[in-house]
C-alpha cells in the first residue's frame, strides 16, 4: 500500500512537471536571427520617474526609422520594451525575462536600477550599450566585467565642479548656495561645489548648503534658508519639478540670484515647470546629447522621432536623449558587420573613436581600455524660451 | 471543515492522506523546478519566497494579533542594512541573516510599547511615524547607509556544481519552507492562541491569564525579525541598497500581500506574495497602465472575495470534497 502510494508521487511529479514552461535554449545567438536583431530596454513608464520612460520611446522611434531605412545589415531592430516602474526589483526581474531572447540592452535608467542589474550583463554576455545613473559605481568595476558596459553620461561631482567654477570665473559670483536633494545625486553635487570652493580659497566661498527629501512639496522655508545667506549664485541639483518649486519660491520672497543647474534640468520643458521665474537661468547639459529649439541636428532627429511617434511631442529633449542611446547601438551593430556575436559587439563599440551621433554633442570614444565615451557637459542659457548654449563642450576626465 | 477528536490531532500539519499527497507533489515539484523551467520563472519564484517570510510575519501580527502596523518598511530597512554591513564586514551569510532578523525584531520590541496602549487608527500612526523615521535617519546618516555611493552587499556565491539561479532559488525555497513550518507550529501553540485571543478581546484574553506585554510584545519582536530577515535576503539579491528602495510604497506592498492573502492564514500569506509579485511582472508588458491594472485586481480581488485568496481557496476545495452536492 505504501509503495503502491510513493509510486503515483512520482508518476504525477514526472507529468506535473511535464506541464511546466520550459526554458527554451535555441541554438546560435540569442536574440539574433538572420532577419532580426532584439533589443532590450527596460525603462519607468509607470511610478515616480515615469516621465524619463520617453528615453525608451524615443530610442524606439528611431530604432522603428532605421529599420524603414532597411536596418542594419540586412536585419530589423527590434525593440522589447518592459516598464520597470524605476524599482531594481523589477527591473531585475524584467532582464532575467529578457535572458536568451535580447542582444544587447540600452538605456537603463536610475542608479538603483543600474547598480542592482550591473552583474547581468557580464555573467550572461548581453552588452549594456548606455545607462543613466551615477558613473562613479564602474569607477571600481573589474575590468574583465566593465568590457560589456558601454556608459556616456556625465559625472555629478565633476559637473558641480564646472558649474561653481564657471560661475566664479565668468559671472562673477563670489558667494554660493547649493539647494540639493537629500540623496546621491544630490551629495555629489554638494562635493563638486565644495571641490569648486578649494580651488579659490577666500575668493569664493559657500555660504548655505540646504537639502530636501524627494516627498517635499512645500519648499518656502528652504528659500527663506538660502535668501538669508545672501548668496548671489544658488546651484540646483533636484528634480525638474523641485527646481520649478524652489525658484517661485524665491521668487515670492524677492530673492533672484544668478542661478545654474544640473543637468537634468537642461530640458526647455522647464519654461513649462517653472514659468517666467526660468528665464535668465544657467542649466547644464549632457555632453552626450543635443538640444532641440537650439541644435540644428537635434531639431532634425526630434522631427523624425514625432514624425514616428506624435505622443513624444512636447518632451523632445528626452526622446531625443533616448534616441541618442538607440544610435550607439545601432553603430555598434553597425561595425559589427553581419556575422554578429557579444563579443564581436564589444570590439564594435571599442572601436569607435572620434564619432558624433547624427552629428550630435561631443565626439565619442571607446576603447579596449576605455568605457566612459563622453563624460562633460554644455552650458545653457534660458532665453526667450528656449535653451541657447553659451559655452563649447567642456569634456571631463573618463572616470573609467 | 475536518471532524478533530484530539488535540493531538489538532496539532498534526497533515491530517489526511490525500492532502498528504498534493502537499509532496506541490514540494517535489518545487524542487525539481529549477531544472526544467526557465531562469526568470525560478527568479520569480526566489522572490515570492522572500516576500512570502515578510508576509508570514506581518500576518502574523495584523492577521493573527490584530495590530495594525504600518511601519513594514522600517524593518526591512532595518534587516537589510544590518545584513549589508555585517556582510561587507565579512560575517558569514547565515550569522549576518540572524543578526538581521533580530536586530528588526529588538526594534519590533521597542515600537511594540506603544501597543499596549494604543489601538486601531492610533497604532497604526505610531508605526508608520516608525518606518517614516527610518528612512530619514538612512538617508541623513552617510555612516548608516553607506553614503551618496549607496551600500553595495557582495553576493552569495556558491560553488557546489550547480547553476548559480538554481542554488539561489534552492537556498530560499528551503528558508521560506522552514519559516512556514515553524509559523505553523507557532500558530498552534499556545502562543499562537494567545495572539488569537488578544485580537479576539484583549480584555477577555487578559482575564483568563494571557499576559497582554509579553504577548503583545512578543508578536511585533516576532513579526519584525521575519520582515528583517526579509530585508537581509532581499539586500543578498539585490546586491545594493540606498534609502529609496524603503519608502512607504514598500510597506504597502507587505500590507496588500497580507490582505490579498487573508488574514490570519499562513498558505494565504505566500499567495499574497505571489499576488504582489506576479501582476506587475506579468502585465510588464502594458507599461504604464501596471498601476491601474494591479489597482484593479485589488479591487476585484477584494469585492469578490473579502476574505482574500486562502478564502477562495477554502471555498474551492469544501466545493470538491461535497461534490457533487452543494
Amino acid at each position: 500500500m505504501r509503495r503502491n502510494g510513493l509510486r503515483w508521487v512520482l508518476c504525477s511529479l514526472v507529468l506535473l512537471v511535464c506541464l511546466i514552461p520550459v526554458s527554451v535554449r535555441a541554438g546560435g545567438v540569442p536574440g539574433v536571427t538572420d532577419k532580426e536583431v532584439v533589443i532590450g530596454w527596460t525603462t519607468p513608464l509607470s511610478g515616480p520617474a515615469a516621465l524619463w520612460g520617453v528615453t525608451a520611446l524615443g530610442g524606439k522611434a528611431w530604432a522603428d526609422y532605421i529599420n524603414d531605412q532597411g536596418g542594419v545589415n540586412g536585419r530589423k531592430i527590434k525593440i522589447l520594451l518592459k516598464d520597470d516602474a524605476y524599482n531594481p526589483t523589477r527591473a531585475l526581474a524584467n532582464l532575467q525575462e529578457m535572458k536568451g531572447k535580447v542582444f544587447a540592452v540600452t538605456g537603463l535608467l536610475g542608479t538603483a536600477v543600474v547598480h542592482a542589474c550591473r552583474d547581468f550583463f557580464p555573467e550572461n554576455k548581453v552588452p549594456l550599450i548606455t545607462a543613466y545613473g551615477n558613473t562613479r559605481m564602474w569607477e571600481k568595476y573589474p575590468k574583465d566585467r566593465l568590457r560589456y558596459i558601454f556608459i556616456s553620461y556625465p559625472d555629478y561631482e565633476d559637473e558641480a565642479e564646472f558649474l561653481a567654477t564657471y560661475a566664479f570665473q565668468k559671472l562673477g559670483s563670489k558667494k554660493f548656495a547649493i539647494f540639493y536633494q537629500n540623496d546621491d545625486y544630490g551629495k555629489m553635487g554638494l562635493a563638486g561645489v565644495k571641490r569648486a570652493m578649494e580651488k579659490f580659497p577666500g575668493k569664493a566661498q559657500l555660504a548655505a548648503s540646504v537639502s530636501y527629501e524627494l516627498t517635499e512639496r512645500a519648499l518656502d522655508t528652504h528659500a527663506l534658508k538660502l535668501k538669508e545667506s545672501g548668496a548671489d549664485t544658488v546651484i540646483l541639483y533636484t528634480t525638474m519639478s523641485h527646481g520649478g518649486l524652489i525658484l517661485k519660491a524665491m521668487a515670492k520672497f524677492g530673492y533672484r540670484p544668478k542661478v545654474l543647474t544640473s543637468f537634468p534640468l537642461g530640458d526647455p520643458i522647464m519654461y513649462r515647470v517653472a514659468g517666467e521665474v526660468w528665464e535668465g537661468v544657467y542649466p547644464a547639459s549632457s555632453a552626450h546629447s543635443g538640444i532641440p529649439g537650439s541644435d540644428p541636428e537635434a531639431d532634425r532627429v526630434a522631427d523624425i522621432l514625432k514624425k514616428y511617434n506624435p505622443k513624444i511631442k512636447g518632451k523632445e529633449y528626452l526622446a531625443v536623449f533616448g534616441a541618442v542611446s538607440m544610435m550607439y547601438t545601432i553603430e555598434g551593430l553597425k561595425r559589427a558587420g553581419r556575422n554578429l556575436t557579444p563579443e564581436a559587439m564589444i570590439h564594435a563599440m571599442e572601436s569607435i573613436r572620434n564619432w558624433k551621433p547624427e552629428g550630435i554633442g561631443a565626439p565619442v570614444n571607446f576603447g579596449p581600455n576605455r568605457h566612459h565615451g563622453v563624460n562633460g557637459s554644455r552650458l545653457l542659457q534660458a532665453k526667450g524660451g528656449k535653451h541657447v548654449p553659451i559655452t563649447d563642450y567642456i569634456l571631463y576626465k573618463p572616470h573609467f | 471543515m475536518d471532524l478533530i477528536e484530539s488535540y493531538r490531532e489538532e496539532l498534526k500539519l497533515i491530517r489526511k492522506r490525500g492532502t498528504a499527497f498534493w502537499v509532496g507533489l506541490l514540494l517535489g515539484a518545487l524542487i525539481l523546478l529549477p531544472w526544467v523551467a526557465s531562469e526568470y520563472f525560478v527568479y520569480l519564484l526566489t522572490l515570492i519566497a522572500i516576500y512570502a517570510i515578510g508576509t508570514m510575519g506581518q500576518n502574523l501580527l495584523i492577521g493573527y494579533t490584530g495590530q495594525i502596523s504600518f511601519g513594514q518598511a522600517g524593518f526591512l530597512a532595518i534587516g537589510a542594512y544590518t545584513f549589508g554591513h555585517l556582510a561587507r564586514a565579512g560575517v558569514p551569510m547565515l550569522l549576518a541573516l540572524l543578526a538581521a532578523g533580530v536586530a528588526a525584531g529588538l526594534f519590533g520590541i521597542v515600537v511594540g510599547f506603544p501597543s499596549l496602549r494604543l489601538k486601531g487608527p492610533y497604532l497604526a500612526i505610531v508605526t508608520l511615524g516608525f518606518g517614516i523615521a527610518v528612512y530619514q535617519i538612512l538617508a541623513n546618516s552617510e555612516l548608516l547607509s553607506g553614503g551618496r555611493m549607496g551600500l553595495s552587499v557582495p553576493k552569495f556565491l556558491p560553488e557546489i556544481g550547480i547553476p548559480r539561479a538554481t542554488a539561489v532559488y534552492y537556498f530560499h525555497f528551503l528558508l521560506a519552507l522552514a519559516f512556514t513550518l515553524a509559523t505553523y507550529n507557532l500558530v498552534a501553540s499556545y502562543m499562537g492562541r494567545a495572539f488569537v485571543a488578544i485580537r479576539d478581546n484583549d480584555i477577555a484574553a487578559e482575564a483568563i491569564g494571557v499576559n497582554l506585554t509579553r504577548y503583545k510584545l512578543l508578536a511585533f519582536a516576532i513579526s519584525s525579525f521575519y520582515t528583517g530577515v526579509q530585508g537581509g535576503l532581499y539586500a543578498q539579491l539585490i546586491g545594493y541598497l540606498e534609502p529609496n528602495m524603503f519608502t512607504f510604497m514598500e510597506t504597502i506592498t507587505i500590507f496588500v500581500a497580507v490582505i490579498i492573502g487573508g488574514l490570519a492564514s499562513v498558505e494565504g500569506s505566500i499567495m499574497g506574495a505571489a499576488f504582489v509579485l506576479l501582476v506587475p511582472q506579468v502585465f510588464s508588458g502594458y507599461k504604464e497602465f501596471i498601476p491601474v491594472v494591479f489597482g484593479i485586481t485589488i479591487f476585484i480581488v477584494l469585492i469578490f472575495e473579502p476574505l482574500g485568496l486562502s478564502g477562495r481557496w477554502l471555498k474551492i476545495r469544501l466545493y470538491w470534497k461535497n461534490w457533487p452536492f452543494r
